[in-house]
């Protein structure tokens, strides 16, 4: 946290050397100020979480826009086609042992990419409801939505 | 004739056309129903459509106060959607 | 190339709004018809938005932008999830070629609450 006030500082920084605060000169004055942050790690003694936690959210943030894209062209095809190939349907999913907060990006994150919309939270906490529309076998979503969205969100969060 | 001609003012006259198709098409949606839950849907489409429009028309006027119009109808959307979805829920019939 | 890269963005903003808007009438069913709605008009609208900032290129409009993009990203899903639930417990109906409902299955064993 600490690594990231000193970088945001070193981008305004670097705006104002520039002589313009745009957009563009702000993000390349936090792209400089992360590769000289990251040179000098070893002398000032900083936490090293910093630099990978960047890293996974950038890699997030791709992989949700790429899976929205996908995924919405898929409900296109659908939309635009004659015959119906949809096959919807509720499925259970577990979120055991997650926080509040972890629960609530996830679902908002499911609700995100077409194809799967979050229902409703069990009153326990424990499982989430998800409205799928092209369900060929419950366990296999399960499984895919475990191996793509949740792992990459908690690589993001913890 | 076509000295005026550019990309983006023919683009905008077309997704404008496109968007205003849309609003049509989900107007027919919340005319016909057949629940409740379909029509909130619908005019929450309408209210993103509208927005669009508003960005549309910002970019045509060359004038960027109209994206602020576009935050408050999304807001005031947003808001109805929610009232609508409570209202259902304690109503308890589609 | 500016311009380009703007009616490339509207186009496909637009275009993907006018899929919401035929899926919102094609398609069976409420929960479908919310998957177009309200996932596909959000692609669309940030297209749009992208759009409009690209071409002012000025700083409060890219901020704003970005302001309005989050702050749909943020507002679709809780919206959608709302609804979805209070149609579900006042009874509308999935479509007649859903594979399975496990939430009526978990009501029926008396984990979640009645209606």
């Amino acid at each position: 946290m600490k690594m990231f006030l000193v970088n945001i500082i070193l981008a305004l920084i670097w705006g104002a050397m520039s002589g313009e605060m745009t957009f563009a000169s702000f993000l390349l004055g936090y792209i400089v100020g992360y590769i000289l942050l990251l040179l000098t790690q070893r002398f000032t003694g900083a936490e090293s979480r910093y630099f990978g936690k960047v890293w996974h959210i950038l890699l997030f943030i791709v992989f949700f826009l790429k899976e929205m894209l996908v995924a919405s062209l898929r409900v296109a095809y659908d939309v635009l086609t004659p015959t119906h190939h949809n096959r919807p349907g509720i499925i259970k999913y577990s979120v055991e042992g997650m926080t509040d907060i972890e629960i609530t990006l996830l679902a908002k994150v499911i609700s995100l990419t077409p194809g799967t919309l979050t229902m409703d939270v069990s009153e326990d906490g424990k499982w989430i409801y998800i409205h799928a529309m092209f369900i060929d076998d419950p366990d296999v979503l399960r499984q895919a939505i475990k191996a793509t969205i949740e792992k990459r969100l908690m690589e993001v969060l913890r | 004739m076509f000295a005026e001609w550019d990309i983006v003012s023919a683009s905008t006259t077309g997704v404008m056309f496109l968007l205003w198709t849309a609003i049509v098409l989900a107007m027919y949606r919340l005319i016909r129903g057949p629940s409740l839950p379909d029509r909130v849907v619908a005019l929450d489409l309408i209210a993103i459509l509208m927005v669009g429009v508003i960005v549309i028309h910002a970019i045509t006027t060359d004038q960027p106060v109209f994206l602020r119009a576009a935050i408050v109808v999304g807001l005031v959307a947003y808001l109805g959607t929610i009232a609508f979805a409570y209202f259902i829920e304690k109503r308890g019939r589609p | 190339m500016r311009e380009i890269l703007i009616a490339l963005l509207l186009w496909t903003g637009g275009l993907f709004m006018f899929i919401a808007a035929i899926g919102i009438v094609r398609l069976p069913g409420l929960y479908m018809r919310m998957h177009a709605a309200t996932k596909v008009g959000t692609l669309g609208i940030s297209g749009l938005i992208l759009a409009a900032m690209l071409d002012f290129a000025d700083m409060a409009v890219t901020t704003q932008g970005f302001l309005v993009i989050i702050f749909f990203y943020l507002t679709a899903p809780i919206a959608a999830h709302m609804i979805s639930r209070a149609a579900y417990y006042s009874g509308v109906k999935m479509v007649a070629h859903s594979v399975v409902d496990e939430l009526k299955e978990a009501r029926e064993n008396g984990e979640e609450k009645k209606a």
